[in-house]
């Protein structure tokens, strides 16, 4: 067990100190205006200016892009990027994409992207979800039909988040429609430009925007297809078995468990917290003296340090449920000061209780819902039996 | 609080924690099946256990070389502590280790510390702060002649002739009312130092008794998982329903982030006493309600006969609250870990 303070030799100090300076300059309040504005989780200023330091794929040599950092540059850079909330939602699914690129994509692809991807001039989205399909990617009914070198695409993608913002969608389509489930998908990356192509706008109340993407007779050359044709399903799980396979470094730089939302909801305590010790109630007693007040935020803290040590796939459960449950309490806590938005007279720091209500909603959803875990976990940590349904390995439309 | 520490998260245990974990485990598993539990209520002790777990070093492994330990840390603590758990065994080792290391740190009486090592003396400590004639439960004090209270005067060893009488309990423990005007008294300490040793003494105790919890709520659960493969419904294993599977994977979920909050906490109480002292409490409370969450779920999946005496979940049901409320109401730690947040926000 090791959970100390990395100590940090004067090369890394220096780095930190550098990448403080340069996250001052370019990490602006309007980026963040931004972000409030669009719910792009994307700012392309900050994105290529990341990519200009080779710090979108750090751990890629400068050779390729990258900036050659150690594990605890690394790190530092992240934790940095964290604590600014940077918006970084299409950065992590162009990383998530391009580890499926690296090991099926046309190696003359790969090779033409890499540089334009560490630069940030490409960016990638998740091209997974029908509209009637949810988490249940391997559903996947958006049909491709060969044509001679092409492909030719009809249907559509729901939650393709950043599609406006990116370069190519990570897609997967059905190819065979009579053969098992899993065996009849192919993975293409489909140029966003191509035509037939129409991505409309969808608005979440947690102030995101993402994305319906609709194919309409879409050619695609088949130099896009990633992996072999209807062995999709490997190929998408290409990266996820290749992490599994080398495991996360055992040197205690990163996170333990994947959380999501845990960031909001810690400023939102943390914020209630500082509300508390400056605020009196009507009848002139403060808020940080009351027995009460203390004993429910108190749960609050507990249930935070329980997510940031839960491992794993429990850890994403675990995130977004106590989350959604315990935001909800915070804002009883705090009453309707805690709803105030951003700009509003007596919003709080901002707003940031308000938003943190609005978006916790959605974490129990993206990535796979928390029942799709809780499957998971049940099967793989439990390992108890899995239920057959009619459309567990059917193609059931 | 600073939320993006550079820190290391690296949970793994070394070889000699490893060892202390799988040592003790073969211990508490082969010493202690659950016939040995039940036979030992409801006073919820077994001398000849005892004595093969102070054989097995456990009563002298954490206290300092130069009183005869092994200078053993929290972490190897609460790692023998979670075995301990699992097995609910009927020995008074948490209290006991606690007690032990504060009369060591207090400067008890060398001969008190040194039969409390060899396990001869059973010691424990008044969890709540005397005052005045007040009595109250202590955890083990229907075993231990010799316990360490603290009250405005200072930290007190009372030492009785013969332990205080049991009361029968939910828990099957040694409780006993501790009357502080009985029997002999001894200051150990007094001011803010006596407080100190006092507030750090009640924090190993909830830590190791979350560790404790931590492996009631292993057990509990195997014994769900198992009975959800096994008994079938419909034509298929209960457990591929998602209203039975579902419950058990929150369980675990729960379980697995105590166990680490619980590591974390051992962690920095050895390495850095001073810079989370709220993070045993936190502990304890996660793991009060992760061990009640997965008593009742596994119970609960057991059906009918989950609530029957011979189903051995009643022996972890009945502990999982029978243990943790000894502390007293979780409510009070939240409060403190709160009002740490409140210092540092």
């Amino acid at each position: 067990m090791d959970l100390s303070t990395v100590e940090l030799t004067p090369e890394q100090q220096a780095f930190q100190q550098e990448v403080r300076a340069f996250l001052d300059e370019i990490v602006t309040e309007e980026v963040h205006e931004h972000e409030r504005r669009t719910g792009d989780g994307f700012n392309e200023g900050v994105h290529l200016a990341l990519g200009s330091r080779g710090w979108l794929f750090p751990a890629w040599p400068v050779s390729d892009g990258g900036a050659g950092l150690d594990r605890v540059c690394q790190r530092i850079l992240a934790l940095e990027l964290s604590r600014r909330e940077v918006p970084m939602v299409t950065h992590s699914t162009t990383g998530l994409v391009w580890s499926a690129v690296e090991l099926s994509a046309d190696p003359e692809l790969a090779a033409r992207l890499k540089p334009e991807v560490a630069a940030g001039r490409v960016r990638f989205c998740l091209g997974y979800s029908d509209p009637e399909g949810g988490s249940d990617i391997a559903g996947a009914t958006l049909r491709a039909v060969r044509d001679g070198d092409e492909w030719v695409l009809n249907g559509s993608k729901l939650w393709t988040t950043g599609a406006h913002n990116c370069q190519y969608t990570f897609l997967i389509t059905r190819t065979d429609p009579e053969a098992p489930k899993h065996k009849g998908l192919t993975m293409f990356l489909v140029p966003l430009d191509s035509p037939g192509v129409e991505i409309q706008a969808i608005r979440t109340y947690g102030g995101e925007r993402t994305n319906a993407v609709y194919y309409t007779d879409v050619h695609v050359s088949d130099t896009y297809r990633m992996g072999d044709v209807n062995a999709g399903w490997a190929t998408l799980q290409g990266p996820l078995s290749a992490e599994h396979g080398a495991g996360r470094p055992d040197d205690g730089l990163s996170d333990i468990g994947m959380t999501m939302g845990t960031r909001e909801f810690e400023a939102a305590i943390d914020a209630a917290a500082r509300w508390a010790k400056r605020t009196t109630r009507p009848d002139g007693t403060l808020v940080a003296d009351d027995p009460a007040f203390l004993d429910r935020l108190g749960h609050l803290v507990v249930e935070t340090e329980a997510i940031r040590v839960t491992p794993g796939p429990m850890g994403r459960n675990k995130s977004s449920l106590s989350y959604i449950a315990g935001i909800a309490e915070l804002i009883d806590m705090v009453g309707p000061e805690a709803l105030l938005a951003h700009g509003s007279e007596g919003a709080i720091e901002d707003g940031v209780i308000d938003y943190a209500h609005r978006f916790a909603q959605g974490t129990a959803t993206y990535g796979g819902t928390t029942e799709v875990f809780k499957g998971m976990i049940a099967q793989h940590v439990l390992g108890l039996p899995r239920l057959n349904l009619p459309g567990s390995k059917a193609w059931v439309r | 609080m600073e939320r993006f520490e550079l820190r290391r998260q690296d949970f793994s245990l070394d070889e000699d924690q490893q060892a202390v974990r799988e040592g003790f485990g073969d211990f508490f598993t082969k010493q202690v099946p659950s016939s040995l539990v039940r036979d030992a209520e409801p006073l919820g002790f077994d001398a000849d256990l005892w004595q093969r777990v102070v054989a097995m070093g456990a009563t002298s492994m954490a206290l300092p070389e130069a009183v005869g330990g092994d200078d053993a840390t929290l972490v190897d603590l609460v790692l023998v502590a979670e075995e301990l758990g699992k097995v609910v065994a009927p020995v008074p080792l948490v209290s006991h280790v606690v007690a032990s290391r504060l009369l060591a740190s207090a400067g008890g009486a060398d001969e008190l510390v040194a039969a409390a090592a060899g396990g001869e003396r059973i010691v424990t400590l008044a969890l709540q702060p005397v005052v005045g004639g007040n009595r109250q439960l202590v955890p083990d004090a229907a075993l231990a002649r010799d316990v360490v209270a603290w009250s405005a005067e200072g930290l007190t060893l009372h030492t009785v002739a013969e332990p205080a009488a049991h009361v029968p309990n939910q828990g099957s423990t040694p409780l006993a009312w501790f009357d502080p005007a009985a029997g002999e008294r001894t200051v150990l300490a007094t001011g803010p130092e006596a407080e100190a040793l006092f507030r750090t003494a009640v924090g190993e105790w909830k830590l190791l008794t979350a560790a404790a919890l931590v492996g009631i709520g292993q057990s509990a659960l195997d014994l769900g998982v198992e009975f959800a493969k096994t008994r079938r419904t419909l034509g298929v294993a209960i457990g591929a329903l998602q209203g039975v599977a579902f419950p058990l994977a929150d369980v675990v979920t729960e379980l697995s982030g105590a166990r680490n909050l619980v590591l974390k906490a051992a962690w920095y109480a050895t390495h850095e006493p001073r810079t989370r002292p709220d993070l045993p409490l936190a502990a304890f409370v996660h793991a009060a309600r992760a061990a009640t969450e997965a008593a009742w779920v596994s119970a609960h999946t057991q059906g009918g006969l989950g609530f029957t005496i011979e189903a051995d979940i009643s022996l972890f049901f009945l502990r999982a609250k029978g243990w943790s409320v000894l502390g007293g109401d979780p409510g009070a730690d939240r409060r403190a870990v709160a009002t740490a947040l409140l210092a540092s926000v």
